[in-house]
């Protein structure tokens, strides 16, 4: 404990130089400008600027990453009280009581406990990642290779069948993602998978064309067959961004408990920010005095979820830097900006790069801090963005996505690549099928064979070293809870229905 | 049994054969792997035999699922909403734009390239000021070839404008 708070200090040195200071101000900026424009997200934002910042001291890059993935849900939070349009998946629940709250005038009071909450939460969750990530990180240094790959299979399990409506659809974008991860050179002997005799191909797939086609080319293709660009109503805010007293009250225990269930949802993969806001809104509900409010513009239903919200994307980062393991779109595109550095986030990250890592966590303290300083006044500012005409704001995404994509490597064939996923990306859209499992795949499909042959090489290729030890049995024991368990869970309602 | 099956099944039934169809495809390109000499006790073609096997199987669910009357529920919508029909115009417009995109680079460059796709995007979008329009688009593209080539100094093909924009560089 002591040592993490004397590396975090360092880490504030490390974030307080003023180029490092502008680049967390930069990426607080365009976190909330992404977080507040529809049809781009925090992990296309970082997908695009990855390019342009290869050039750029680590440190910094990544700092402002960091603040780019805060900012973003500030800026979420935004849309969806005053348009009810959520800018990000984490904002949906925001938007139930938070624009009935704009309608009937108190858009104020809900953005200012939205921003205050996630301050809150952002300060609170970021303490617990920087004591607990370090230990995660040690216990993890133990762990043998069969150990990581239960682990990484947990996560496919829990990001696969948790995320979006149907489970067998979050499977279908988790194995497109492992077949795209297949392709080009077997690290260990060299053989070609997929490739074609293209020589291009041989590298394998870009992660970010993949992450920036899949986000900006899918939604803009998905958009355009759809047709359904009605401008939406603005809702103007009247008077200041301030909360009551009263509305402190109200406010205070659902920003605390919002945290409590948000930051352990990260940390364990349990997929993405829609469980629990989802959940943080149920127990707000149920805790709730004013029930009848709820629907109508209840403040907890705001206060909750906007904690919860920020407290999960805090604990997303924990197994990522801690395990290397990414649950959620945004925490993947970051992780592979670590990759794109050299940096390999994982055990030995705490060790191998102390000022990078440390400096982050210092950099999410001071980002957290200056998104609720400027956020509130400028709002209107925010408000104004929104005015830009849908055609020209998706016409912009998709070129600076095809420029994204093309610049990373200066190749026509990631272009090319682009076009492919963009198409598979409508395809997702328009089955219904989520698209963060296919990110997932294609990420930790690579990862998921190197140790399945490390585990396999340690024990001279005996299939039994993938359960041997406690270890994977108690990773596997929650798996077959974690599938069973909602099957359960059905079975027993539906049983209820009959009775 | 005399299954009805709608339209909009039809599509996703196509879309879920596909995904057997891949895990098929992915099988029979494993199994003509070339394995260079030497490799180590674990094939390099377990793996993605597994990954076969799964996307197949995952095929074959969404297969099930679909005739057993699941259907997914496009994105943005809710379960129950009826179904907003594909404007395959539309995205034709925009697909074309992204493609042209891809093709014009290396020919015209990233100038004409960039303000093809901006435009076309914008129109396939809905937009019909083309004046206007033509305007932004090759505002836009000049913007961000001479912040990314001058300002941040990376390479973006300059074309046929070689002479009149710099070499890029």
């Amino acid at each position: 404990m002591g040592n993490s708070f004397t590396m975090l200090l360092d880490g504030f040195q490390t974030a307080f130089t003023p180029t490092n200071l502008m680049f967390g101000l930069l990426g607080t900026f365009l976190g909330t400008l992404v977080g507040v424009l529809p049809g781009i997200g925090p992990a296309l934002a970082i997908g695009l600027l990855l390019p342009v910042c290869l050039s750029v001291n680590p440190t910094s890059a990544l700092i402002m990453f960091a603040a780019i993935y805060y900012g973003a849900m500030y800026g979420g939070s935004t849309t969806s009280i005053l348009l009810n349009t959520p800018g990000e998946s984490g904002s949906v629940i925001t938007a139930l009581e938070g624009n009935k709250m704009a309608k009937a005038g108190r858009a104020g009071a809900a953005l200012a406990t939205a921003a205050i909450g996630s301050f809150v939460a952002g300060t609170i969750a970021t303490l617990l990642l920087a004591f607990g990530a370090p230990w995660m990180a040690e216990v993890a240094l133990t762990i043998q290779p069969a150990g990581y790959l239960s682990l990484i299979i947990l996560a496919f399990a829990t990001v696969g069948t948790l995320l979006g409506s149907s489970r067998i659809r979050g499977l279908v974008a988790l194995s497109v993602g492992l077949v795209i991860g297949l392709i080009g050179a077997d690290l260990q002997s060299g053989a070609l998978r997929l490739t074609f005799g293209n020589l291009n191909a041989i590298d394998g797939i870009e992660t970010v064309t993949v992450i920036v086609a899949i986000f900006a080319l899918g939604e803009a293709l998905y958009l355009a067959s759809r047709h359904t660009l009605v401008p939406t109503e603005v809702l103007e805010m009247k008077g200041k961004a301030w909360m009551t007293r009263e509305d402190f009250r109200r406010s205070w225990r659902p920003w605390l408990r919002g945290t409590a269930i948000g930051f352990p949802l990260g940390v364990i993969p349990a997929g993405g920010s829609e469980v629990p806001t989802f959940l943080s809104y149920g127990v707000e509900k149920a805790l709730s005095k004013n029930k009848t409010e709820f629907g109508k513009g209840a403040i907890e239903g705001v206060a909750g979820p906007e904690a919860a919200n920020n407290a999960n994307a805090a604990g997303v980062l924990v197994p990522m830097l801690a395990l290397g393991l990414p649950t959620s779109a945004t925490a993947a595109v970051v992780l592979v900006a670590f990759q794109s550095f050299n940096i390999q986030p994982g055990p030995m990250l705490f060790q191998t790069s102390p000022e990078v890592v440390w400096g982050l966590i210092a950099s999410l303290f001071i980002g957290n801090t200056l998104l609720l300083v400027l956020n509130l006044p400028l709002i209107r500012f925010w408000v104004l963005l929104l005015k830009i005409p849908t055609h020209y704001l998706y016409a912009g995404i998709t070129t600076f996505a095809l420029l994204g994509a093309y610049a990373l490597n200066n190749s026509t064939f990631d272009l090319q690549v682009a076009l492919a996923v963009g198409v598979i990306g409508y395809l997702f859209r328009r089955f219904g099928v989520p698209i963060t499992p296919l990110i997932i795949g294609v990420i930790l499909g690579p990862l998921a064979e190197l140790q399945f042959k490390r585990a396999l090489q340690i024990s001279q290729g005996d299939w039994h070293i993938l359960i041997a030890g406690s270890f994977p049995k108690i990773i596997y024991g929650i798996l077959l809870l974690v599938i069973i368990g909602p099957l359960v869970w059905n079975f027993k309602k539906k049983f209820a229905v009959a009775k | 049994m005399i299954l009805k099956i709608s339209k909009q099944a039809k599509g996703e039934l196509a879309f879920a054969s596909s995904l057997l169809l891949l895990g098929l495809f992915v099988a029979w390109d494993t199994s003509r792997m070339e394995i260079p000499q030497g490799s180590s006790i674990i094939s390099p073609q377990t793996f993605p035999y597994m990954v076969a096997a799964f996307t197949s199987l995952v095929g074959f669910g969404l297969i099930i699922d679909i005739l057993r009357g699941r259907l997914g529920v496009p994105d943005g919508d809710e379960p129950g909403d009826p179904v907003i029909p594909t404007n395959y115009k539309t995205m034709a417009i925009v697909g074309l734009a992204i493609a042209l995109h891809v093709v014009l680079l290396d020919i015209t460059g990233y100038v004409i390239a960039a303000a093809v796709c901006f435009f076309g995007t914008s129109y396939g979008f809905g937009s019909r000021k083309y004046l206007k329009d033509f305007g932004i688009s090759l505002t836009f593209a000049l913007i961000v070839y001479f912040s990314f080539t001058k300002g941040l100094h990376i390479n973006l093909p300059s074309g046929f404008f070689e002479g009149i924009l710099g070499n890029g560089k």
